[in-house]
């Protein structure tokens, strides 16, 4: 009986975590951007994140290609577009060679008349002819004549410029050796567009290696040339790469510093390896939970699970502190388990909250530490006991003891200290001027300062401001949302007259609706009718008299050509353009128009007011951070929802005002100073920060839990030994150090995110223990 | 986002602007206070004395034969040069259109649209090939012409003619040579021969408007 009432928490334990591994090995890692994007969006929310997920925006990959002359430079962009043209991928590949636009000029040109909205009946008849004429005849005096002469008798109403002033506004890097070149002639750039949507990581992830490994055979003889990726694809894979090989790095060195410390203070393999136990079966858990719950696991939350360790080690701690020769190992955690059990309610109660945010990132990091915690305090008090044998203990680290309730003795003399520290911290956070809030959305994405700075600088060399204004257009089916963007657009030209705007692109630019091309091409003469006009229009020209025949032959053609579908554009850039410009979303389609230049984004909004959505104008910067505000918002309600709740627990376990008062004390002092020393070394505060402040009073309260423990046998006198509080008071210690150990380590993991929560943790953890001890030592050590 | 139009935009507009910049191109150097040279005559020399000219303006009578017309066009206006790097044309007749270019910097304004475009000439290399034909000239900047053009001198200091010949396929495209005329530090005629057999020719005279 007795043996099977050892072994049955062992064998459920068993099954359990096979389970857990089971699902661990099946979970998906997430596109770290959707960590970011909300539950519940608004409709605008909806827009930004498809944007963000699949729209043009997501597929771009800007490429550098650094480290050697521009001769070299520019060989090796031409042979690694090359390379990659011939990749299905990539449906665009551009590195400013002029051979590769030669599809989109003749496209261009030979449906001058079907794409250009100045075609009307009014333009051909002799008055409209006569006019252009006279305009041609002055371009060609002009010194834009060396071109346009070319073109003018196969084109004399000038259809083609028409075409191109559409384009104007838009900026483009230089050109050197042929291709697209830094200013300085250091970087050859490229730019591709992916055929998969940039939340598709596995997919980018092939296609960021599918470059890399082009560029390495295309340079296989140039030594010193290296390659540079960047956009929000190559983001997301490297982000995710980073953030599961921070997370995997920093536990085993976490793990490793841990394990030495637990070795030094109880020198055996046997604790080292069963203390573990817990902390790896709660990781492995806390994962599953978020990979049942949501389907994915984002790379943040798989980065927090170091931070388990730290936590989820004390509860071994506290065990096999209290393990003593001739105790039944079941009985060493009963003594203290009341406390250990407040402890782990105070932190469910602090994170419980965060499972109800919109923000998907900090809903993940609520289920993982809650349902981590639970598991790893289970098997640390249903496992562990049954592990080892009766009797076994280890050496115990009573030599500490004595030192350390002398020094707890002492403590109480800091209080003044802690008292000015306090006062001092509250000022300098009163007069912080600088804002405090980091306010944007891209803080959250785990990707090192020197990214987001390549990023800005490919951007800059390419011209390619981020796209701030978009008007999104929305219809049934292709031909309704190209028709809708059609009268969009005019009212555009009208807004680009009074200099509200420099310019837009718009799918129906280069695929105009069904109907409007039916429209031009009923607007062109027929043979005789246009000879009429023609000859009416050449009288008091210069003009040679054969001179238009090339224009009549092309007129007639345009009236009997099939008018464009997608399809004739395949093949070209502008087709490319065409389809992330206009998609299928849903039961709909929605056609993008990005804006340039915007100065009065205001009139733009009051002109497309429409009621019924389906033309919005929308600005991804504001939007993205006005989401970025909601989830601060959120983050802070929730956690003032987890502290409330702290407070009620602890009034309902302890039932004394002033106990609550006293275990509350140095974890309210331990936060204020820690918030200051955070905003005194020039930090913009994430959302991040404020879960870690949310995670040290979880952590501290155990702290000073134990010392009210402690003080409260002290003043029922309990009759305890020295020792024995000495020794809770050792596995305080050693559970701190832990803590600030694996805390403090992901301080230095260079991903925002993971050192925001690791600084915060580290030292709120420090402080509250210390504070515990100034402000509570006194009844312990007496 | 729209880079692929973004360069079928750069590459036409290119070609149109470099055409743009014949016109600008064909800029005078206009004595006004300068010293007189050695006698012994090099294209060394003609840049050095160039090179002392600091500020000039001047009236243009321009002629462009073109095939397709049965007859050619005349325009006029004046020009005004300040070292080291801005040229200004204003043509006046027979339709009002002003060029600036400004080291780096080329506005375009036709008078009765009133629109002005203004581009940075180091993302248009061509264009800036065919700036420096007439701005290195005026500059008396040797070594930039060497670097886009075949430079080559006749005649002495009173009466010389400096040709160009691009290096430049593409650009011999367009242009097959340009030659400027002078006397002294002073530009008489630019002749810009382009590759079809059509023609310009700018008498320049001294004095400004």
């Amino acid at each position: 009986m007795k043996r099977f009432k050892q072994r049955w928490p062992i064998a459920a334990w068993l099954v359990f975590v096979g389970l857990c591994v089971f699902l661990v090995s099946r979970m998906q890692v997430g596109a770290d951007l959707n960590a970011f994007l909300p539950g519940t969006p608004t409709p605008a929310q909806r827009l930004l994140t498809e944007q963000l997920r699949d729209g043009m925006v997501s597929r771009l990959i800007l490429i550098g290609i650094e480290g050697g002359k521009p001769e070299s430079l520019a060989a090796a962009s031409k042979q690694l577009a090359q390379r990659l043209r011939r990749e299905p991928d990539f449906l665009m590949v551009n590195n400013g060679e002029e051979g590769t636009l030669a599809k989109d000029q003749a496209f261009l040109f030979d449906n001058r008349y079907l794409l250009s909205s100045a075609v009307t009946p009014e333009r051909f008849g002799a008055e409209g002819l006569h006019g252009a004429l006279e305009n041609a005849l002055q371009l060609l005096g002009s010194p834009a004549g060396v071109m346009v002469k070319r073109v003018i008798p196969r084109d004399p109403s000038g259809e083609l410029l028409h075409l191109l002033e559409g384009f104007a506004g838009q900026s483009s890097p230089p050109t050197q050796e042929g291709v697209w070149m830094s200013r300085d002639g250091k970087r050859a750039l490229l730019i591709l567009q992916t055929a998969a949507a940039g939340y598709d990581i596995d997919a980018q992830q092939r296609a960021v290696e599918r470059v890399r490994g082009h560029f390495a055979q295309a340079t296989g003889g140039l030594r010193g040339l290296e390659i540079r990726l960047s956009g929000p694809g190559v983001f997301s894979v490297e982000a995710r790469d980073n953030i599961e090989s921070v997370a995997f790095n920093f536990s085993i060195i976490t793990a490793i510093i841990v394990s030495l410390l637990l070795l030094l203070v109880y020198r055996s393999w046997q604790v080292l390896a069963i203390s573990l136990l817990p902390v790896i079966s709660g990781a492995l858990a806390g994962i599953a939970a978020v990979s049942l719950g949501y389907g994915v696991v984002f790379g943040v939350t798989l980065g927090f699970g170091i931070t388990l360790i730290g936590e989820a080690v004390d509860y071994a701690i506290y065990f096999f502190t209290h393990l003593a020769p001739g105790r039944a190992p079941d009985k060493a955690l009963e003594n203290i388990w009341p406390t250990i059990r407040l402890g782990v309610l105070t932190t469910i109660c602090g994170f419980s909250p965060m499972f109800l945010a919109d923000f998907p990132g900090l809903a993940q990091l609520g289920l993982f530490s809650v349902v981590g915690l639970i598991v790893a305090v289970l098997v640390t008090r249903w496992v562990l006991p049954n592990l080892i044998t009766a009797n076994f203990a280890p050496v115990a680290p009573t030599r500490f003891a004595g030192r350390i309730i002398a020094l707890i003795a002492q403590a109480p003399r800091l209080r003044p200290l802690v008292l000015v520290a306090v006062a001092a911290a509250v000022i300098s956070i009163a007069l912080h001027r600088e804002p405090v809030w980091s306010d944007q959305l891209s803080s959250l994405f785990p990707l090192s300062v020197e990214k987001q700075q390549l990023d800005q600088s490919l951007r800059d060399d390419l011209g390619a401001p981020d796209v701030r204004y978009l008007i999104v257009v929305g219809g049934k089916d292709r031909e309704a949302v190209l028709e809708r963007s059609e009268a969009v657009a005019a009212q555009l030209d009208a807004l680009a007259g009074r200099n509200i705007l420099t310019g837009y692109d718009t799918p129906s630019r280069y695929l105009p609706s069904q109907k409007t091309q039916h429209a031009r091409q009923t607007a062109l003469p027929d043979e005789t009718q246009l000879r009429a006009n023609l000859k009416q229009a050449l009288a008091g020209l210069p003009f040679r008299d054969d001179l238009f025949e090339p224009f009549q032959q092309d007129i007639a053609a345009a009236r009997s050509q099939p008018l464009l579908t997608q399809a004739r554009l395949q093949g070209t850039n502008l087709g490319l353009q065409t389809e992330s410009l206009l998609a299928h979303y849903g039961d709909g389609w929605k056609a993008m128009l990005p804006l340039r230049g915007v100065t009065e984004a205001q009139v733009i909004r009051q002109t497309f007011d429409q009621p019924d959505g389906s033309v919005i104008l929308l600005d991804l910067k504001q939007e993205s951070d006005e989401l970025y505000q909601s989830y601060v918002h959120e983050a802070v309600t929730l956690s003032a929802v987890g502290a409330l709740s702290i407070v009620v627990l602890l009034f309902i376990s302890l039932r004394s005002a002033r106990r609550v008062a006293a275990v509350l004390l140095p974890l309210a002092a331990a936060v204020v100073i820690t918030l200051a020393i955070l905003l005194a070394g020039g930090q913009k505060l994430l959302l991040f920060h404020l879960v870690g402040l949310l995670l040290s009073v979880a952590v501290g309260s155990n702290y000073s839990l134990f010392f009210d423990r402690e003080s409260q046998s002290q003043k029922n006198g309990a009759g305890k030994q020295d020792d024995e509080r000495g020794l809770t008071m050792v596995s305080l210690l050693v559970a701190n150090l832990s803590t600030t150990i694996a805390f403090g380590m992901l301080g230095f993991s260079g991903v925002p995110v993971l050192t925001a929560i690791g600084q915060t943790v580290a030292i709120g953890a420090f402080l509250s223990l210390l504070f515990s001890a100034v402000l509570m030592g006194g009844k312990v050590a007496k | 986002m729209t880079f692929g139009n973004d360069t079928i935009m750069r590459r036409l507009t290119s070609c149109w602007l470099f055409s743009l910049m014949l016109g600008i191109a064909s800029m005078p150097a206009l004595a006004d206070e300068v010293e007189q040279a050695a006698s012994a005559w090099t294209v060394t020399e003609l840049m050095q004395g160039l090179a002392q000219v600091k500020k000039s303006s001047a009236t243009f009578i321009e002629l462009k034969h073109l095939s397709m017309l049965k007859e050619p066009l005349a325009f006029s206006g004046t020009l005004e040069y300040t070292a080291p790097g801005r040229l200004e044309k204003r043509t006046l007749l027979p339709k009002p259109e002003s060029m600036v270019l400004d080291r780096d910097r080329l506005e375009v304004q036709s008078g009765g649209a009133g629109k002005k475009r203004v581009l940075s000439l180091q993302a248009y290399p061509a264009i800036w090939a065919f700036v420096e034909s007439i701005r290195s000239t005026l500059a008396g900047d040797l070594d930039t012409l060497n670097r886009f053009y075949r430079v080559s001198l006749e005649g002495q200091r009173g009466k010389w003619q400096l040709t160009l010949l691009p290096l430049d396929s593409k650009m011999k495209d367009m242009v097959s040579e340009i030659r400027i005329g002078g006397s002294g530090e002073q530009v008489n005629t630019i002749e810009i021969r382009e590759a079809g057999g059509d023609y310009s020719v700018m008498s320049i005279s001294k004095g400004g408007s």
